[in-house]
C-alpha cells in the first residue's frame, strides 16, 4: 500500500498550541511519525538571567498559562533554601492550597479537551462549566483566574479570614458532586470507554526508558508522586493518596486524573481547615549567597524540576527548566507508531501536552 | 538511602576520580566525575541500580568552562556533574541506556554547543531551522558583546 504523509501542526483544530507532527500512513495506520517543537520558544531561561529574583517571579509564572501557581512555587522553593528562609506554616498551607487548586482546575481542562476530542461535546461543556468553580475561588483569592502572583519569595502575599474559608468549603463540596457526577458519566457512558479502553497504551517500559512523569507515568503503573516521595511545602503534614492504574491508555490516564482531582478537593478541604494561625512571609534578602540548588515538584503534569545557581549578586547566573510535558513528548513519536489516525486525536489529548512549558 | 549507595559505588568504579558527593539544598547529591566516565557511570545507575528516571541534563557555561549535570531521581535527588572544556567540547551520548535522554541532549548541543559522541537525531530541537544567531546560552566574551 502506498504510504502517505499528513502533517499535523504546527497550527491545526486538533492542538491547543503550535507543534508539529508529519504522520506516515499507509491507509488508516500510522506507520512512522516525525515530532517538531520550538514555536513557541521564548528563551526564558536566557531571559531569567538577565532579570533579579523579584523580577524573574514575573516572567516564571508566564512559562505555562494552566499550572502557572506551581512554576513559582517550584522556583521559590529554590530561592528560598538558597537563602536559608523558613517560610512561616500560613504560608506554606495557603501555597499548597494553590497548588492543590491549580492541579483541579488544570484536570478539569483536560478533562473538557479529550472530551472534545473524541466527540463527547457535552462533558467538555460541563468540566469547564464547573472548572469555573476553581477559577472563581482562584481569582478571589489572588486577583488572578490564571496567573495568581501569590508566591514571594519568603511566602505568599494572600490571606483569607474564615467567612470567606467557609464560602471557599462550601462550594468545594459543591463541585465535589459535579466532578464525581462527571466521572460517573465517562465511566458507564459506552462511547466513551470504546473511544479511550485500550488507546494509546503506553507500557512500563516505555514510561521508565523516556523518563515520563505524572498522570501518565502513573497510568501505566510507576507509583511516583513527589508530594509524597520528597514533600514540600505543606505536603508532609497532609495525609493524601496517589492514584495509579495497570494499562497506560487514555481510559487509565482519564481514570488516574479524576480520581486526582477528587484526592486534591480532600486536601483543600484538609487545608483549609487545619490552616495555622500566624505570618505569611518572611522577609527575603535581594542578593542570594552564592550556590545552587535543584527545586522539585510535583505539577498538575508531574515532575517540575528548576536548577537555581546563583553567583552572590541580585540576579541569578543560571535558571534550568525541565517541565513535564518533555518526555511526553519523546515517547509520543512510538506511541503513535500502529495506531489508527481516527485514534490520534485521543492519545494526543490523552497525554495532556503543555507545548508552552516544554518549549519555555 | 539509596543515594548513598550509589554514590558509594560510584568512588568504587571510579577510584582515581574526583568524586566529590556535596550536599545542596534541599538534599540534592553532587557527584564530579571525568568527562570520559559519563557513560560508565549511567551504565552502573540503569544496570546495577535499575535507576532509569533522568530528569535533565542542566548545561551552563561558567566563563571558564562548560558544566553539565546530569540529575537523576533515585528515591533522592543526585546529580552527576561533567566539566567540559569551553571549545570543541563533546562528550558520549546517554541514548543508548535511557533513550529519554535525547531531547535533553539536543537542548544542550542547540544552547551551548556541545556535541554527543552517539547521538543519532541531529535536527534542530528548539530553534527555528533557519537559526544563525549562534548558542544562545554561551556567555558572551567582552569582545563578543554588540557595541
Amino acid at each position: 500500500m502506498t504510504k502517505m504523509i499528513i502533517p499535523i501542526g504546527p497550527q491545526h483544530p486538533l492542538l491547543k498550541e503550535p507543534l508539529s507532527f508529519q504522520l506516515t500512513v499507509t491507509g488508516e495506520r500510522i506507520v512512522d511519525s516525525t515530532l517538531r517543537i520550538g514555536y513557541v520558544y521564548r528563551g526564558i531561561e536566557r531571559l531569567a538571567q538577565e532579570r533579579s529574583y523579584v523580577q524573574n517571579l514575573h516572567l516564571l509564572e508566564r512559562v505555562c498559562g494552566i499550572c502557572s501557581h506551581i512554576h513559582t512555587t517550584v522556583y521559590c522553593q529554590g530561592v528560598e533554601a538558597l537563602l536559608e528562609l523558613e517560610v512561616p506554616p500560613r504560608g506554606l498551607y495557603l501555597r499548597t492550597l494553590l497548588c492543590e487548586l491549580e492541579r483541579i482546575h488544570s484536570h478539569l481542562l483536560w478533562m473538557g479537551v479529550l472530551a472534545e476530542n473524541v466527540g463527547f461535546t457535552t462533558i467538555f461543556m460541563y468540566a469547564w462549566r464547573d472548572r469555573e468553580i476553581v477559577l472563581d475561588i482562584m481569582e478571589e483569592l489572588s486577583g488572578g483566574r490564571v496567573a495568581h502572583a501569590v508566591n514571594i519569595v519568603g511566602g505568599v502575599r494572600i490571606d483569607l479570614d474564615e467567612e470567606h474559608r467557609d464560602s471557599i468549603l462550601e462550594r468545594l463540596d459543591l463541585l465535589r458532586g459535579k466532578v464525581e457526577d462527571l466521572l460517573g458519566v465517562v465511566q458507564h457512558e459506552r462511547s466513551f470507554r470504546a473511544r479511550t479502553q485500550g488507546v494509546g497504551k503506553m507500557s512500563l517500559e516505555q514510561v521508565r526508558r523516556h523518563c515520563v512523569v505524572g498522570p501518565v507515568a502513573r497510568a501505566a503503573g510507576l507509583d511516583v508522586d513527589l508530594r509524597r516521595d520528597a514533600p514540600y511545602a505543606a505536603y508532609d503534614r497532609l495525609a493524601f493518596r496517589v492514584v495509579t492504574a495497570q494499562d497506560g491508555d487514555v481510559w487509565a490516564c482519564t481514570w488516574v486524573r479524576m480520581q486526582e482531582a477528587l484526592e486534591s478537593l480532600r486536601l483543600c478541604r484538609q487545608l483549609l481547615s487545619e490552616l495555622p494561625e500566624g505570618p505569611l512571609a518572611v522577609k527575603a534578602a535581594r542578593r542570594v549567597p552564592a550556590g545552587e540548588v535543584v527545586s522539585r515538584a510535583e505539577a498538575p503534569r508531574g515532575e517540575l524540576l528548576y536548577y537555581i545557581r546563583s553567583d552572590g549578586s541580585d540576579r541569578p547566573a543560571r535558571i534550568k527548566i525541565r517541565t513535564p510535558t518533555l518526555p511526553v513528548l519523546s515517547v509520543l513519536p512510538e506511541q503513535l507508531r500502529g495506531i489508527h489516525t481516527a485514534d490520534v486525536p485521543a492519545v494526543l489529548s490523552g497525554v495532556d501536552l503543555c507545548i508552552a512549558c516544554a518549549d519555555r | 538511602m539509596q543515594v548513598e549507595e550509589i554514590v558509594h559505588a560510584l568512588r568504587k568504579v571510579f577510584p582515581t576520580a574526583s568524586i566529590e558527593p556535596g550536599q545542596s539544598p534541599l538534599d540534592e547529591a553532587f557527584v564530579a566525575l571525568p568527562a570520559n566516565c559519563i557513560l560508565a557511570a549511567v551504565k552502573l545507575l540503569v544496570e546495577r541500580f535499575d535507576i532509569y528516571h533522568l530528569s535533565t541534563i542542566t548545561g551552563q557555561d561558567t566563563g571558564r568552562e562548560i558544566e553539565l549535570l546530569y540529575h537523576f531521581w533515585a528515591g533522592g535527588g543526585l546529580t552527576l556533574r561533567i566539566s567540559l572544556p569551553r571549545e570543541g567540547a563533546h562528550l558520549a551520548s546517554v541514548t543508548g541506556l535511557i533513550p529519554g535522554a535525547a531531547f535533553y541532549e539536543r537542548e544542550v548541543r542547540e544552547m551551548l554547543g556541545v556535541a554527543f559522541d552517539g547521538l543519532a537525531d541531529q535536527r534542530p530541537f528548539l530553534l527555528p531551522d533557519d537559526w544563525d544567531g549562534g548558542h544562545p546560552l554561551l556567555a558572551h566574551r567582552p569582545e563578543e558583546v554588540p557595541e
